[in-house]
């Protein structure tokens, strides 16, 4: 797998504060997440990687190449902000053709590039309309568009969903996702917000406090439990005592209950005893781990790596 | 890379009607240009906000407004002249401003033009962010700031630069003999630049100097002219309140004095201050380089 970026040992302090306290971790090709709270040090991350910070020791590098080092290196790489970094009066555009230029595109392949990727972000129709007659989704995705419009490598994203509604995340998370597996650009996706990262990433490093919490593929924090979880739309006290005949204790929240430790011949014993109980069921399904449980620490105070 | 078409062509596979191809994302596999282009980028997005080209009318209006009355008084010369051949009339006696007392007279212009448009350039990309997008790509902060601050020089430069040349070329044209009297005055011309561009250098600089310490462009605006201003007040009243060798000393305070004196030593013209006037230029110099040194300092950090 090829490292496209790679944080060695990275310190970062602004005056007293511990933004970064010597993280290391690698990204690779694909779509990642760096998920962590507010303050977590994911910007600092993030700018350290594109040389707008200088790091206190450590190293950040892209594609083996220092974050501050040969400024041509930032011809493949692309950079979507969390904060407002759009010219108002500026048609979408031209702003877009002005960036591809200064990244070291021709004028007419980045006038080209420019409606390409506005075409991408759904925004072709509203391309010579003055970005601040935009709505927030739409800014949002001209941000998208500007990160994208010089094909880098990679692109980080800093909290791209930040502000938007619940349809516009949707279609934020949706572009997100296709720019990734559609597009083969590589993705780094900054956020805190855990739905976020779950849906679009397939790895996911995690920050807490300028430390790396845990590191790995997404899916292997979203595995299957042993809990099984029976969703009722009547009959549970019924179903309860049925379960109870059989040897299953199971634990009652309202209209579900809730069996630790279920092994696969437990689901023929649980659909006998709906059948036998009259149980009207609703859903039958393994509890599966979140992301969220990551921020629980663990009794004894350690964290897996 | 995805490539997908989508094919909708007629059933039939009949020529001559429409078809509809989406070929999905398209990489850039073409040429790709270092940082020249991108200073060359910046540059020409300079100039076009300086003039407020491709922007509103409202931002057409400053830039136009100041730009035509620097080169107004070249205009009225040479359409009364133009008037007054044109019946009959002699030309003859008709002076017309020298080249040193044109820049005098366009200095307050300039110095508003300055003021007014420079903050165009700067202020907004830091209050809108934009700032941070020009420094994740291949190019310095200094490279940014270089491109700029010459684009608004090179527009202030040719504001001052094309009224002397109009006139230059009317007093050459409305000579008995216009090739004699070129050659008799190719001095001028070297002159002319050389005033222009001392005099753009310097307060092009002031000007991005006083922009890059407030996101606000009215701000800027007021902390420039107020530099001119009150340096032109302390200087005249300190040549008034000290006698002798510290009232001179006193005049290097007062901005204007030292750009005009600058202007007039070009043109070997009369001395407007009391010192040498090659004093003023080298003081005319340290304050630009100061004024540029302060300006890269302050972008220097931007973004980190």
């Amino acid at each position: 797998m090829t490292t496209l970026l790679s944080a060695q040992n990275l310190k970062k302090h602004y005056g007293s504060v511990r933004a970064l306290d010597g993280v290391t971790f690698d990204i690779e090709l694909g779509v990642t997440g760096l998920l962590g709270a507010n303050g977590a040090g994911k910007s600092t991350v993030l700018k350290l990687f594109l040389g707008l910070l200088q790091p206190d020791s450590g190293r950040a590098e892209f594609l083996s190449i220092p974050g501050a080092g040969p400024i041509d290196a930032r011809q493949r790489i692309g950079y979507m902000p969390e904060h407002n970094c759009l010219p108002y009066a500026l048609p979408a555009a031209e702003f877009l053709t002005h960036m591809a230029e200064v990244s070291g595109l021709p004028r007419v392949a980045a006038r080209v590039r420019a409606t390409d990727m506005l075409r991408h972000v759904g925004l072709f129709e509203e391309r010579y309309r003055a970005i601040g007659t935009y709505s927030t989704g739409m800014k949002q995705r001209v941000k998208l568009a500007q990160a994208l419009v010089h094909d880098p490598v990679v692109v980080l994203l800093d909290e791209p969903t930040a502000g938007l509604d619940p349809g516009g995340r949707q279609d934020m998370l949706d572009l997100i996702r296709s720019t990734g597996r559609d597009f083969g650009i590589s993705i780094v996706l900054s956020s805190h917000l855990m739905g976020d990262v779950e849906r679009t990433c397939e790895r996911v490093i995690v920050l807490d406090a300028g430390l790396v919490m845990r590191t790995g593929p997404v899916a292997g924090f979203l595995e299957e439990t042993e809990t099984l979880i029976i969703e009722l739309a009547e009959g549970a006290t019924a179903l309860a005592t049925a379960l109870a005949q059989r040897g299953l204790a199971t634990r009652a929240e309202g209209r579900t209950l809730i069996l630790d430790g279920a092994t696969g011949a437990d689901y023929d014993t649980v659909r006998d005893a709906v059948v036998e109980s009259g149980a009207l069921l609703y859903r039958l399904a393994p509890e599966r781990h979140s992301l969220t449980e990551i921020f629980v620490p663990p009794a004894d105070g350690e964290f897996a790596e | 890379m995805s490539q997908a078409i989508e094919h909708e062509g007629p059933a039939d596979g009949g020529a001559g009607i429409g078809e509809v191809f989406d070929l999905g994302y398209q990489g850039y596999d073409g040429e790709r240009h270092g940082r020249w282009q991108a200073r060359r980028a910046i540059w020409r997005d300079g100039i076009r906000i300086t003039l407020g080209l491709g922007r509103g009318v409202t931002k057409k209006v400053v830039p136009f407004t100041f730009i035509g009355l620097v080169w107004l008084p070249a205009v009225i010369v040479i359409v009364i002249t133009a008037f007054i051949s044109t019946f009959g009339g002699s030309i003859a006696d008709i002076e017309g401003p020298s080249f040193d007392e044109y820049y005098d007279g366009a200095m307050f212009f300039t110095v508003l033009f300055a003021a007014v448009v420079a903050p165009e350039l700067l202020c907004p990309d830091r209050r809108e962010g934009v700032l941070t997008l020009y420094l994740v790509r291949p190019i310095t902060a200094t490279d940014y700031i270089g491109a700029r601050w010459l684009a608004f020089l090179t527009v202030t430069v040719l504001t001052l630069w094309f009224p002397q040349l109009l006139i230059f070329f009317w007093k050459s044209l409305s000579a008995s003999d216009p090739r004699e009297w070129a050659i008799d005055n190719w001095l001028a011309l070297p002159r002319l630049f050389a005033a222009g561009a001392l005099l753009g250098i310097f307060l092009a600089t002031l000007a991005m100097c006083g922009s890059s310490f407030t996101v606000r462009r009215p701000y800027a605006a007021i902390g420039t002219l107020a530099i001119v201003v009150i340096s032109a007040a302390i200087g005249g009243i300190g040549r008034e309140a000290f006698s002798g060798a510290v009232g001179e000393w006193a005049s290097l305070i007062n901005l204007p004095m030292v750009t005009v004196s600058v202007v007039h030593w070009i043109f070997d013209a009369d001395t407007v201050g009391p010192l040498d006037e090659r004093i003023y230029f080298a003081w005319q110099t340290v304050l630009t380089a100061g004024f540029g040194v302060l300006l890269w300092w302050r972008y220097r950090g931007q973004g980190r």
